[in-house]
């Protein structure tokens, strides 16, 4: 019984993380760039979320007759539901994790190489030119960084000897992993970043080129659920920095674990807004050549060192 | 394993060659030399040698034979370049690559002459195969040479896929991947067993374009640039028919096994002999000609396969370089035309002497006249089918297609000496082209007189 | 004829697979195919999960659904494939693919109908695990590991040799 209270806590922890996204993004943008963002509806203008979100259901769910229509209504669907697994794995604290699987690294991988079809997909569905151009951006973008995204979270296996989050969060006990994997640190928040297409990465959707990319077609909810999948895909990335190299559940007794994994977890989706915030867009070429001629020899270096060290420690 | 690791290694200086070397020629001395580096290799391997074989962790056995069809892959290759090494720069920019992936090929077939898993088979085979696909398309400038590619590589990748479905099924039957542990075909036969075996056959058959599974055959040869032609009709299919021959010969032979598999192979030697042979016939281009004999040496190199005995294996060495370099030659004349056809050679004898001899030596050597390498290679692999008893009716199919090839491979030699014309040649025949040629049918004629210089080192 | 969970959902992962197999081939629309095809792979990931590979489950759908399908779409969107443009093949060919495919069916059916698996060792069930596989991979099967390399080299030369444009220079 209390792995069916687990489950239905994490959903609704970060479904509602994801909604209240809404507000926390504007809100800090806003901060960020001198202005004062949603102030009206509600205290601090917190309701603009319901508002939002009320907006978005009651729209008219409207699918353009060009478009090719189960897969039109597949694409948004494949976002929410691969971010929802991978959160899975994560565990919040001792004891509290969906699926303890001995894989669960690669299970996140491999859902997170999952969440390229949304883009795919819709792009292709909605039969328009600029969707298709982003979905092709999407696609390259979003395969190449998976394999850097990969690449450098092996350091930390290497260092924990093992894929299963738990043991890798309790291996921190002693030093936090960014202290001795900084270059992987680095390297997986920067192909998450690319992962969830975020801005300073949102190649695919590009406002100024592609109008809004692949979901330039949609709109209502299921325009909505490519917006919660984007923020729930924020989420997923600040938790699993903060689990792999951030000591996920530990820290000082004072505050129960479980509130010690959100606080890590908020600091990391703060730092995806001021991102947004701060940096121009990249090229799509100079996207393409950062991430195969920097990031992939740098992260392939970083394995070859800390294979090398952690081999030389044990003899 | 000198051999595969000095191929390989030799692979990737190539690479780098084509970074560092901006002068084309100078890319052709450096494979040269790569080439004899690992030759030298491969043949001090010899010494290493203790009683006969040694294997490498259960997966590759090095042994005399081994080592000597090595050789004879790398001479084969050695004389290919120094023929046409400098027909590489004209088919694109990537030299290089080219010759990089050239030695891939050499190292795959070095496993495939030694391997004694299932799973290096698979790997040797896919390890010769890839290159090929690449090789076959690196023309750009002609559709005709990226549709070779293409075509080869949907059927290539197709019969990988067989040939990892009968593993599949022998593994699920002898529970082991290794050869010598297999143990299939004494007592009961296992159907699953049964099954992998014909799937494995299917499989190798296509690779080395046995009827009924060569119609790609004549389309790749002919659209892939002539220069890689003449490497995948000779060096890269006696790697294959080695492949073919280490796992019938070294798994398959347990009494109640081998008659079912040498029946089904018996009758795609006659087909490949009958249909290679008399499509031959019907070309009008000298290239497609050897598309189609090519088929047809198949066909001769399958009864290797089918008699299990020591002739079959002395057959196999000998047919490998005969027809290997006979071939190579005969490319490399051809490729210095300008007219691919039969017409092409009109006159030959008058405007290039040398040129018309050799060629004429490397056909008969292809035909198998006598005081020619194809001769005792044809002589050997049809005494080993007599020698295993049952096989007397193909034996008499092979002669008679034996002689039906004389014909078209005679057309080339009326061309250049009976008929009249002006052969028009792309460039300059040099002094040293004419050497080597003249080298390569000294060869050929050695081999011919005393086969005993290659059958002794087995 | 009580049936155990385990052969419930052993006969439903294969059903669906079946099912969507066929659907690759007989859908006329690559989207379609496609689709069907990552259905089929994540199928054969649940059929790892039932033999205790977790490992190979997941890799089969980082590598397989993950990227070799999107690289899949990603060419039929390019290429901007649909039904209508599929060429019509000559009947006859069908036919006598249909014969052949059939005839070999046909064979490896009533050879594999009196088959018998020999059974597994004990201890194999654990080989999928990942530190099992992992020691396995790098001692029995560490030369075949390794000579994967050859094959991947090569083909990554031959991508280049493909894809690179040839230059203006003489």
């Amino acid at each position: 019984m209390q792995h069916v209270w687990i489950v239905l806590g994490v959903l609704f922890v970060f479904l509602n993380i994801a909604a209240g996204l809404i507000w926390v993004e504007r809100r800090l943008l806003a901060l960020w760039q001198d202005r004062l963002g949603p102030n009206r509806a509600g205290p601090l203008g917190l309701f603009i979320v319901l508002a939002d979100t009320l907006k978005l259901f009651f729209k008219e769910d409207w699918i353009p007759p060009f478009a090719d229509k189960w897969v039109f209504i597949l694409a948004p669907t494949v976002v929410v539901a691969s971010v929802l697994m991978g959160l899975a794995i994560i565990p919040f604290a001792p004891g509290i994790v969906v699926a303890d699987l001995n894989v669960g690294l690669m299970f996140f991988l491999a859902m997170s190489s999952l969440g390229v079809y949304s883009i795919v997909l819709g792009g292709w569905a909605s039969n328009n030119k600029y969707s298709l151009l982003g979905a092709l951006r999407g696609a390259s973008q979003m395969i190449a960084y998976e394999v850097f995204m990969g690449l450098s979270l092996m350091g930390v296996v290497m260092l924990s000897r093992s894929f299963n989050l738990t043991e890798i969060v309790a291996a921190q006990e002693k030093i936090w992993y960014v202290f001795l994997q900084p270059v992987g640190f680095i390297i997986f928040f920067i192909a998450g970043l690319a992962e969830t297409h975020r801005l300073p990465f949102d190649i695919p959707e590009a406002e100024s080129e592609l109008i809004a990319g692949f979901h330039a077609e949609y709109s209502g909810m299921k325009f909505g659920m490519f917006f919660i999948g984007e923020y729930l895909g924020i989420s997923l990335i600040s938790a699993m920095t903060v689990t792999l190299f951030f000591g996920g559940w530990l820290g000082p007794a004072f505050l129960p674990p479980v509130v010690w994994f959100f606080l890590k977890t908020f600091l990391f989706i703060g730092l995806f807004i001021l991102l947004r915030a701060s940096l121009p867009r990249p090229r799509y070429d100079q996207l393409m050549a950062y991430g195969w001629k920097l990031l992939l020899p740098l992260v392939l270096a970083n394995l070859l060192i800390t294979g090398a060290v952690a081999l030389w420690l044990k003899s | 394993m000198n051999a595969l690791i000095s191929t390989a290694l030799a692979g990737v200086v190539m690479m780098f060659a084509g970074l560092f070397i901006r002068n084309k020629q100078h890319i052709k001395f450096v494979a040269i030399a790569a080439l004899l580096i690992v030759s030298v290799a491969n043949l001090a391997e010899l010494s290493t040698i203790e009683g006969g074989s040694r294997t490498v962790l259960g997966m590759v056995t090095v042994s005399h034979f081994s080592i000597l069809f090595n050789a004879i892959a790398f001479g084969a290759t050695l004389i290919y370049f120094l023929l046409s090494g400098s027909a590489f720069e004209k088919v694109g920019e990537h030299v290089a690559d080219y010759f990089a992936l050239v030695f891939f090929i050499l190292s795959g077939i070095t496993l495939a002459s030694s391997f004694s898993n299932l799973l290096m088979l698979f790997l040797a085979i896919e390890i010769i195969s890839i290159p090929q696909y690449i090789l076959a398309g690196s023309n750009k400038r002609t559709p005709k040479s990226s549709e070779a590619s293409l075509k080869y590589f949907l059927m290539g990748s197709f019969s990988t896929g067989i040939l990892l479905m009968g593993i599949t099924l022998i593994y699920g039957a002898a529970g082991t991947f290794n050869i010598e542990e297999l143990g299939l075909g004494n007592g009961d036969i296992n159907p699953l067993a049964l099954c992998g075996i014909i799937l494995l056959a299917f499989a190798l058959s296509f690779k080395v374009s046995a009827a009924p599974f060569h119609f790609w055959t004549p389309d790749v040869y002919d659209g892939s640039p002539t220069v890689f032609t003449s490497f995948m009709a000779t060096v890269v299919k006696a790697g294959s028919f080695i492949a073919f021959i280490r796992i019938f010969h070294g798994a398959f032979t347990g009494t109640n096994i081998s008659a079912h598999w040498q029946l089904l192979l018996s009758l795609v030697t006659a087909a490949t002999l009958l249909i290679g042979n008399f499509t031959a016939v019907f070309q009008q281009s000298v290239k497609r000609m050897l598309a189609y004999s090519s088929i047809a040496q198949a066909g001769f190199m399958l009864f290797a396969v089918i008699s299990m005995n020591k002739y079959a294996t002395q057959g196999i060495i000998l047919y490998a370089a005969a027809y290997s370099v006979a071939t190579i030659g005969v490319f490399a004349v051809t490729m210095k035309l300008k007219d691919y056809t039969f017409d092409g050679f009109n006159g030959l004898a008058r405007t290039q002497p040398v040129l018309a001899v050799t060629t004429a030596i490397f056909v008969c050597s292809l035909a198998g006249i006598p005081l020619t390498a194809g001769f005792f290679a044809k002589y050997f692999v049809l005494t080993a089918a007599v020698q295993q008893g049952n096989l007397l009716w193909l034996v008499v199919l092979a002669v008679l297609c034996a002689a039906i090839s004389a014909y078209y491979y005679f057309r080339v030699i009326i061309a250049m000496y009976f008929k009249q014309g002006e052969p028009a040649t792309k460039e300059e025949i040099t002094g040293g082209f004419k050497v080597m040629l003249v080298i390569t049918a000294a060869i050929v004629i050695l081999l011919g007189v005393f086969p005993g210089l290659l059958l002794n080192l087995i | 004829m009580g049936m155990s969970l385990q052969q419930i959902v052993f006969g439903v992962l294969s059903i669906i697979s079946i099912i969507s197999a066929l659907g690759v081939i007989l859908s006329k629309n690559p989207v379609t195919s496609v689709l069907c095809l990552i259905v089929t792979f994540f199928t054969i990931a649940g059929h790892y999960i039932m033999l205790n590979a977790q490992f190979l489950a997941v890799v089969h759908i980082i590598v397989y659904a993950g990227a070799i399908m999107v690289l899949f779409l990603f060419v039929i969107m390019l290429m901007n494939l649909n039904a209508e443009i599929e060429p019509q093949k000559r009947s006859w060919l069908k036919y006598a693919g249909a014969i052949s495919g059939g005839a070999l069916l046909l064979v490896l059916l009533a050879a594999l109908r009196e088959a018998s698996v020999s059974s597994l060792q004990p201890g194999a069930v654990e080989i999928g695990l990942i530190s099992n596989l992992g020691k396995t991979l790098f001692s029995t099967y560490v030369l075949p590991f390794e000579v994967s390399s050859i094959l991947f080299l090569s083909a990554m030369v031959g991508a280049v040799v493909i894809g690179k444009k040839e230059g203006h220079e003489s």
